[in-house]
């Protein structure tokens, strides 16, 4: 499958180590040998599915509210004043959602039983894969919207700083996620399949501090204490 | 009933949401509110679908579920009867105004509409299957009692949650249920499902009509359509969308025009559609333009595919010339191991052995749980929700106690086989209406009141007198798979012979697919794998359609590819070379093979456990075991200090996660082997004390869990596993059930930690000598305080640490 090959090639395998707990270390031969094999398993049983829509946004005390670009109704609105700092100069934003699919969690629930120490790397390797995807999409979007010299935020998702995740229900529902891509929202608003993201993304002819890549991602974060920083 | 379904062409309406959404539908309300808040609007969708020819309207009653209608001011019956009526209404005047202008009318008729709950069920997700068939069946009994003419399951993308659907429509109605599903372009279904595997659990669960709706236009539903043709026996629904979903600029468009709609979805009536209609961006236009255009079409003779086939959730396994193996492993009947795991309740080894079965190139397992001591019905069903879980293979369902037959076959995700019956009366009455209602293909035994027939001629008399009977209960032949029996040669010397005539002519005069347990033709004689690899040669060859063996011997394995590349059932031998040719042998293990028990020459049980190697850890402690040193001596003499270096390398940073569990892995290892040999002197190890590990409530996260667990166990803990998303009360219940005296907790999210604080609030109130230790990616040391816990590990090592603290001063 064509996004799955896109997915290999963008992957970041000092990343993963990251998220192993490496800090920066690169691991012994041994594990490496084994990183690469379980993300080659891996690779093989994901179906990546993506979906994304534009809205209108505005950005109002705190407030953000997205308008479907059509109907001109409300379809999503967000609280947060994170979230309201990140899409500040955006008159437009993308809501995107993408998953790996039940395959990654069928995987890691087998290793889980025989072989822990690749269900741990394996766990390392699925959120590599699906920020891998999320930046393909996001690159995607970024291409068509230069077109416009407009410029890609770095994206943000519900629960990164006070973005509550009750959002996701607005997300779900505008995106209509479990009937296009087979995600499912928890009644804790986590996702089903685990290796998922819904996130914003906003549309700015401002330049300055947006996407050029993978970005910086921990940026918007308060948890200054978290092992996995890479700032 | 449908009039004409299957018979002639018919017709569904089109798509219902991008009309409501431009008739200001906001884009965040629940569509299905307006059946009461706009109603009118909805008839008049409706009337317009009617007035462009079709048949058959959805009422708008798609979304509404319990789970959804949390969120608005309805129930679930005030939607779904509104949405009813709305269509019957809209039928009543349309056919009045028709009469009057003196025009042919055609029988309409209304289906309740029910879309996915949008939850994914256990036990990869969050809602139990019997969770799910409950909000179906409000649903189905609402929609009954409104006044439907028929159920439509559409949009579905998941098998599991598709089959507790139909179980619910089936069970708690009597009106014809037509599935529809959605599949992407490659023919799966989101969770994996194909196109076949889902036709057989369907057919078999007994539904009216089977097909594709949303997802994909016309034009891609085309390729689809043949692999659907080629295994359905039904009348076949396709719905499709106006085109693919094309996001252009951001925003998803439906661009396919009602002529050229029209013009596709013709082909696919060619193709063997017998219902069509529309889906998401068609509107009465498409609908109009696609009536007009199949005026009077014919449809495709449906005919019986009459074939013998079962399936997992993602794939189907077809009786045919060449044979199958099912693998036979997983039955406690003679091996003391398997006896002990199913009284642990030890899901683990039963999981293993299936997924060794499934790498051995096994294309079925059977699954039997059956000891006398223990409650089957309910280890049933948890064996095959857990294997299925992780296996892709299809199950066979073996017991004899049919309130298990009944759970295991409830709980399946697939069309299942079933092992087994008899010619008895007894077994026929109480075995086939279960097999009926979940489509199974079973076994039959040929044997009968009067024992096991001596003769191939009995033998078949009896098998004549099953297919009859299960004739009676509306069991096709093809879902009839006929055990011809197997005695042993040892007690009578024409016992092989009668088997395989009897095979042969349950196979080519009756036209039966067949099966064994082939090595029973050995039991009493020795080298019995001479015997049985001989004899599964000679029954695959006088037709044997599947073989009950085991998939790890590998000359029997060798038999069948090897038979497989003799009949002409291996196109150019490639399976034989593949499966079968000589495998470089492999260094045993990293630092030299171990040949001997000479623990000198060979690499010691400490290194292999720091250096993390499985294989080298179980074979140095063989190799101790072998030298009669105590099993207490090895583990606390060797084991534990090597871990103990690990962790300490991981605690100060030397060491990494994956090296970490290497080496629990490496210890593991080494237990499994202590373990086996305590067993063979009918032994058991013994544990330092019992721990609850549980993943709190509402979140899903449990890699973090388990890897606590997996060095807890190491340490010589005995771990109750929870799992996660685990209520509070389920954490006390098991805290009181075992007596347990520490308990860790998990959370991941700070939305979750509050019901960790619950969780310790409940077990501090009513089993307050309990201790609780917590972990996970949002919790600090303050934060640990403030809800309460014990104690705050900050990584694995620090549960470890604890436990050993509380157990060396006593506390547990």
């Amino acid at each position: 499958m064509l996004d799955t090959a896109a997915i290999r090639d963008a992957v970041n395998v000092r990343e993963i180590y990251r998220y192993m707990g490496y800090q920066g270390n690169v691991p012994d031969a041994d594990v490496c040998k084994l990183t690469d094999e379980v993300l080659d398993e891996l690779l093989q049983v994901i179906e990546p599915k993506s979906i994304y829509k534009r809205f209108e946004c505005i950005v109002e005390n705190g407030v953000v509210s997205l308008y479907d670009l059509e109907s001109k109704s409300l379809s999503i609105m967000a609280t947060s004043r994170n979230l309201s700092d990140n899409l500040a100069q955006c008159s437009q934003a993308v809501v995107m959602a993408a998953t790996l699919g039940i395959g990654a969690d069928k995987l890691l629930g087998r290793y889980e039983l025989i072989n822990m120490t690749k269900a741990s790397i394996a766990q390392a390797c699925g959120a590599e894969c699906i920020e891998a995807y999320c930046n393909i999409i996001q690159d995607e979007i970024k291409n068509w919207a230069g077109k416009s010299n407009m410029y890609l935020r770095p994206r943000f998702s519900a629960g990164y700083g006070d973005l509550a995740l009750d959002i996701q229900k607005d997300i779900f529902r505008a995106l209509e996620c479990t009937k296009r891509i087979g995600l499912t929202l928890t009644q804790s608003l986590l996702m089903y399949p685990t290796k998922s993201v819904t996130a914003f993304i906003g549309i700015t002819k401002n330049a300055q501090g947006c996407y050029s890549k993978s970005g910086d991602k921990c940026a918007a974060c308060d948890n200054k204490g978290c092992e996995y920083r890479n700032d | 009933m449908i009039d004409g379904l299957g018979k002639k062409l018919l017709f569904f309406d089109g798509g219902m949401g991008t009309l409501l959404q431009a008739r200001g539908l906001q884009a965040g309300e629940i569509p299905e509110t307006w059946n009461i808040l706009h109603s009118d609007k909805i008839k008049q969708i409706h009337k317009e679908y009617l007035l462009a020819g079709c048949d058959i309207v959805k009422a708008n009653t798609f979304g509404v579920n319990s789970f959804k209608c949390k969120d608005t001011d309805y129930s679930v019956d005030m939607l779904v009867s509104a949405g009813i009526r709305l269509v019957k209404e809209a039928i009543s005047e349309v056919t009045a105004e028709e009469t009057m202008a003196d025009r042919n009318s055609a029988v309409r008729y209304t289906a309740l509409d029910i879309g996915s709950l949008g939850k994914l069920l256990k036990p990869l997700g969050e809602i139990e299957f019997s969770t799910a068939y409950e909000a179906f069946k409000e649903i189905v009994i609402s929609g009954d009692k409104a006044g439907a003419d028929l159920i439509l399951l559409e949009t579905l993308s998941d098998s599991y949650e598709i089959k507790a659907a139909v179980l619910a429509a089936k069970e708690n109605s009597s009106l014809p249920v037509i599935v529809t599903m959605i599949f992407d372009e490659n023919g799966k279904l989101l969770t994996g499902g194909d196109v076949a595997s889902v036709t057989a659990m369907l057919e078999g669960l007994g539904v009216d009509a089977i097909g594709f709706n949303c997802g994909l236009g016309p034009e891609q539903m085309k390729r689809l359509l043949p692999e659907l043709t080629a295994c359905c026996s039904l009348p076949i629904v396709i719905n499709p969308n106006a085109g693919l979903p094309a996001v252009v600029n951001g925003n998803t468009v439906y661009n396919v025009e009602p002529p050229e709609f029209a013009q596709s979805v013709k082909t696919l009536v060619e193709m063997g559609a017998s219902v069509v209609g529309g889906c998401c961006g068609t509107t009465p236009a498409h609908i109009k333009a696609l009536t007009e255009a199949c005026k009077n079409m014919p449809i495709q003779p449906i005919t019986d595919k009459n074939m013998t086939v079962v399936s997992s959730y993602n794939h189907a396994v077809y009786f045919s010339e060449k044979p199958l193996i099912i693998g036979e492993r997983i039955n406690p009947t003679g091996k003391s191991k398997f006896k002990q795991a199913l009284r642990d309740h030890d899901m683990e080894y039963i999981y293993k052995e299936g997924l060794l079965q499934e790498e051995k190139g096994a294309h079925i397992l059977d699954v039997n749980v059956g000891l006398p001591e223990i409650d089957e019905p309910k280890l049933m069903e948890e064996a095959v929700t857990g294997i299925q879980a992780i296996i892709d293979l299809p199950l066979q369902i073996d017991t004899s106690d049919t309130e298990a037959m009944e759970r295991g076959l409830r709980c399946y995700n697939g069309k299942p086989m079933l092992n087994s019956v008899n010619g008895k009366r007894e077994s026929m009455e109480s075995v086939f209406p279960i097999a009926k209602k979940y489509g199974a293909v079973v076994v039959c035994l040929c044997l009968d009141e009067g024992g096991i027939p001596e003769t191939a001629d009995g033998r078949i008399a009896i098998a004549k007198k099953i297919v009859k009977t299960a004739a009676e209960y509306g069991i096709p032949k093809k879902n009839l798979v006929m055990d011809a029996l197997v005695l042993t040669i040892s007690t009578g010397q024409d016992n092989a012979k009668v088997t395989l005539e009897t095979l042969r002519r349950l196979r080519y005069e009756l036209g039966l697919h067949t099966v064994l347990g082939v090595s029973n033709i050995s039991f009493g004689l020795p080298e019995r794998s001479r015997i049985n690899t001989a004899f599964f040669t000679m029954a695959m060859n006088n037709g044997l359609s599947a073989g009950i063996v085991n998939p790890s011997s590998e000359p029997m394995m060798a038999a069948y590819y090897s038979f497989n590349a003799l009949a002409g059932l291996d196109e150019q031998c490639m399976e034989y070379i593949e499966k079968c040719s000589q495998q470089p042998e492999k260094p045993k293990v990293a630092g030299g093979a171990l040949a001997n028990a000479d623990a000198k020459s060979a690499m010691s049980l400490e290194d292999a456990i720091v250096k993390g190697l499985t294989e080298s850890a179980y074979q140095a402690t063989t190799a101790l075991l072998e030298q009669n040193i105590n099993s207490l001596t090895i583990i606390n003499d060797k084991l534990i200090p090597a871990l103990d270096i690990v962790g300490k390398g991981f605690e100060e940073k030397r060491m990494f996660l994956p090296q970490l569990l290497m080496s629990a892995d490496a210890a593991k290892a080494s237990f499994e082997a202590i373990k086996s040999t305590l067993s063979k002197q009918g032994r058991q190890s013994e544990s330092k004390a019992k721990i609850v590990i549980a993943t709190v409530k509402g979140d899903i996260h449990d890699i973090g869990k388990n890897i606590v667990k997996t060095l807890l166990e190491n340490y010589g803990f005995d771990m109750l596993d929870l799992g996660k998303d685990v209520a509070p009360e389920t954490i006390l219940a098991a805290v009181k059930e075992h007596n347990v005296k520490l308990v860790g907790l998990s959370a991941l999210m700070t939305t979750t930690v509050v019901n960790m604080e619950e969780t310790i609030k409940l077990l501090h109130e009513k089993a307050p000598e309990c201790k609780i230790m917590v972990g996970g990616a949002v919790l600090t040391q303050e934060y640990a305080d403030m809800i309460g816990a014990d104690f705050y590990s900050k990584d694995a090592m620090g549960s470890v640490r604890y436990a050993n603290e509380l157990y060396e001063a006593g506390e547990i």
